[in-house]
């Protein structure tokens, strides 16, 4: 660092390594991240006696959350589910569940304890998303607190320290101590004085020690906060060897560690005891007798007076009137289920693109992890399996259900492999962080969202690109979407969202609706 | 661990009669045990009744004549076809039809067969005119109305949907298709798609094949 930094240089550095804390207060501001709110209070009306027959496509949260809400209003819900079970992509896979990938069914054979099993869909409530946490509690869906950063778990990357391993928090430490020295050079050159007072370059530079652990001369020279090499306790602690900040540079990596403790996955985030679908069942407590399962829609029909639906049950062609439609069948099957839908509708249904999300998990004959320090949390890896998820359940009991992959953004490349070839690809890539990985797991699942029947996709995908966020005409098309076809049908779930691949996501976007039939039946009332 | 699948497929196909009490008994559960499964798993796909779904990029089915989509599924199964990594479809279908048996594919076809066909869409705008020449070389085998003729092999063409007759025009053209040892016809395929030259060759044939629906 001879070279001297410009204030620009320094100020885009702190926005490229400081900025993630600061870049979302700014993004909050300019409402790009949703905003913490109070949860939804609906105030629906009791219908029309001679209007109140709702059918409810699809029997994921959003559809659950309609068929709860109107049920309570005293209309008549009746959801028709493609498949054997309620909860779409709240998936809890347990013992003796049926994994119902098309060309690859598989049983689950974990064994049958309550804190033996693993979220395959959505895993994580963050604090902030109340009004699904709302529901939890209206319930009595109990909650706990789920661990998503842990610094005990490990980071691993082929390209960096050659493929060894290395705790999270030796990164962590050392990545932050590093670019703590960088931000305190910068800023201790006269000139970048300039947009401080001295008070708050005092109070800056105190800060960049702190975040950085530096020595009194600004330079990051190793960090108790890494862990100890030996001692500690009863003798002092000797300090762990610096990682070099070249060798940390070589991962990728360091992009995803910084900021798992940010955003969406930033403390504190909880799970259902028991599984997420605790949450699917505390709705079927109450309108679990609306279900027809196996019920596959064969047409949709909007018409002046109601919704038409036709469907297959029971091996018979059934038809099914109502006065009002909420669909949450995923919008590229409705592409290709019957409908009447106006031209813009299906223009928007074919523009959404299936999400491809991947998990898979082992059952593990012992909790070697904890053996290791490690409770609950994920380990990074650059590997195409990318992430083992310890459960934050079942603590120091002797078996846990261990993920071994979780791909959240391009999954097909797993999902186009033979189960076998699946199977040893996480088993391979989890011995470069386990090396006695593979001896310590059984009864392999893989959730391939791809292919899953009645589904064929994980979240929906709205933006064409991520990096220039959402266009114009993407905007308009999502709100044709999400406006009511005749005021008789409404497009839910979280595909009807800015934010989808979370629950939260779902239960607004039915709530959503729902004011809107509600504002309907006013208006049609008065 | 592959004993660990194919004990996950024999439990498959263990005994399921009583665990579909279970199913029905349980409202609160979210899944019963066991669940059972078959392989009709045709219209998630290919949607209502087989009519095709674009956003999937799964074809009509309903309608197909009965010789074809045997060969086909039989083609998919031995990975004759679905086998290059550019034809994410392919590979998707090969997966479904892997573990397919015979009388699975017997079962499949005949329910097929049972589904009312409804003509499509057109999606694909092309040079009708220019379209029609072109495919004087496809009618040696396909007919001159489209129509397909079993004996030598060649499918009924008019009544797909356009966009998939593109996606296969494509395919063979770009070898994710047809290049396979056993593709018999496909092959020909191959040798006879370079006549089409480029994409707009291949729109203008389709939409001139599309025309000559009489639905």
């Amino acid at each position: 660092m001879n070279v001297r930094v410009k204030r620009r240089e320094f100020l885009n550095l702190l926005a490229a390594f400081g900025g993630t804390g600061a870049a979302l207060n700014a993004g909050a501001a300019l409402n790009l991240l949703p905003a913490a709110s109070h949860a939804q209070t609906l105030d629906l009306r009791s219908p029309d006696p001679s209007k109140k027959q709702v059918v409810i496509l699809g029997g994921g949260l959003s559809g659950l959350t309609v068929a709860y809400e109107l049920t309570k209003r005293g209309y008549d819900c009746t959801v028709l589910e493609a498949s054997h079970r309620c909860g779409g992509r709240v998936l809890t896979v347990r013992h003796g569940d049926l994994i119902d990938e098309i060309g690859n069914p598989q049983y689950c054979s974990f064994d049958d304890e309550p804190h033996m099993y693993f979220n395959a869909g959505a895993a994580r409530i963050p604090s902030s998303h109340k009004n699904i946490l709302g529901y939890c509690k209206e319930l009595g869906v109990d909650l706990e607190v789920f661990i998503n950063e842990n610094k005990s778990a490990y980071v691993q990357d082929d390209k960096m320290l050659s493929g060894n391993r290395i705790r999270n928090i030796e990164f962590t430490t050392n990545m932050r101590g590093f670019m703590a020295e960088l931000m305190a050079k910068a800023l201790t050159h006269e000139e970048l004085n300039q947009p401080f007072s001295d008070a708050e370059a005092e109070a800056l530079l105190s800060s960049i020690r702190a975040f950085g652990d530096l020595k009194e001369n600004d330079l990051y020279e190793g960090s108790f906060r890494a862990g100890y090499k030996s001692g500690g306790f009863l003798k002092h602690g000797v300090q762990k060897d610096m990682i070099a900040f070249r060798d940390l540079l070589k991962s990728r990596l360091g992009r995803q560690l910084l900021s798992a403790n940010e955003g969406d996955t930033g403390p504190i985030l909880m799970q259902p005891v028991g599984g997420m679908d605790k949450i699917i069942s505390g709705f079927l407590n109450h309108v679990g007798e609306r279900v027809k399962y196996r019920a596959i829609v064969n047409s949709v029909e909007v018409l002046d007076s109601g919704v038409k639906i036709v469907y297959d049950h029971d091996g018979a062609r059934q038809s099914f009137d109502a006065d009002y439609c909420f669909n949450c069948i995923p919008t590229h099957l409705m592409v290709g289920i019957t409908n009447n839908f106006p031209d813009d509708y299906k223009k928007a249904m074919k523009y959404v693109r299936r999400g491809d999300a991947y998990k898979a998990a082992f059952q593990a004959k012992s909790r070697f992890w904890e053996d290791q320090e490690i409770y609950g949390g994920i380990s990074w890896s650059n590997s195409p399996s990318r992430q083992i998820w310890y459960p934050s359940h079942g603590i120091h009991k002797s078996k846990g259900i261990v993920l071994a992959a979780y791909d959240y953004g391009g999954g097909i490349y797993h999902t186009q492999m033979s189960q076998s070839d699946r199977i040893e690809a996480h088993l391979s890539d989890a011995e470069k962080i386990h090396p006695d990985f593979r001896d310590n797991v059984e009864k392999p699942i893989t959730v391939a969202w791809h292919r899953m029947n009645h589904m064929l996709g994980c979240s929906a995908r709205w933006q064409r690109s991520f990096s220039t966020g959402w266009t114009h005409d993407e905007e308009k098309l999502y709100e044709t979407l999400r406006a009511p076809v005749n005021n008789r049908h409404f497009f839910i779930g979280d595909q009807i969202s800015m934010h989808s691949a979370w629950q939260e996501s779902a239960v607004m976007s039915a709530q959503w609706s729902l004011t809107k039939l509600d504002a309907y039946v006013r208006q049609d009332l008065a | 661990m592959p004993n660990l699948i194919s004990r996950a497929i024999r439990r498959r196909y263990g005994k399921p009669a009583l665990l579909i009490t279970f199913a029905l008994a349980s409202a609160i559960c979210v899944s019963a045990p066991n669940e059972p499964v078959n392989d009709r798993y045709c219209k998630t796909c290919h949607g209502s009744d087989g009519r095709g779904n674009e956003a999937i990029q799964a074809p009509i089915l309903a309608g197909m004549e009965e010789w074809y989509l045997i060969r086909q599924l039989k083609n998919y199964r031995g990975k004759v076809r679905g086998f290059h990594p550019s034809d994410e479809r392919g590979i998707a279908m090969q997966a479904m039809a892997n573990s397919l048996s015979d009388e699975s594919i017997r079962d499949i076809v005949g329910w097929i067969k049972t589904w009312e066909y409804t003509p499509p869409d057109a999606t694909v705008d092309g040079d009708k005119a220019e379209g029609k020449k072109l495919y004087a070389s496809c009618a040696a085998c396909h007919r001159e109305d489209a129509s397909g003729n079993e004996a030598i092999g060649a499918p009924p063409l008019a009544y797909q949907n356009d966009w998939y007759l593109v996606k296969q025009l494509e395919n063979f053209t770009n070898g994710y298709r047809g290049t396979h040892e056993n593709d018999i016809f496909g092959q020909q395929m191959v040798t006879m798609v370079k006549q089409l030259k480029d994409d707009t060759g291949i729109r203008n044939v389709v939409s001139y094949i599309t025309s000559l629906r009489s639905d």
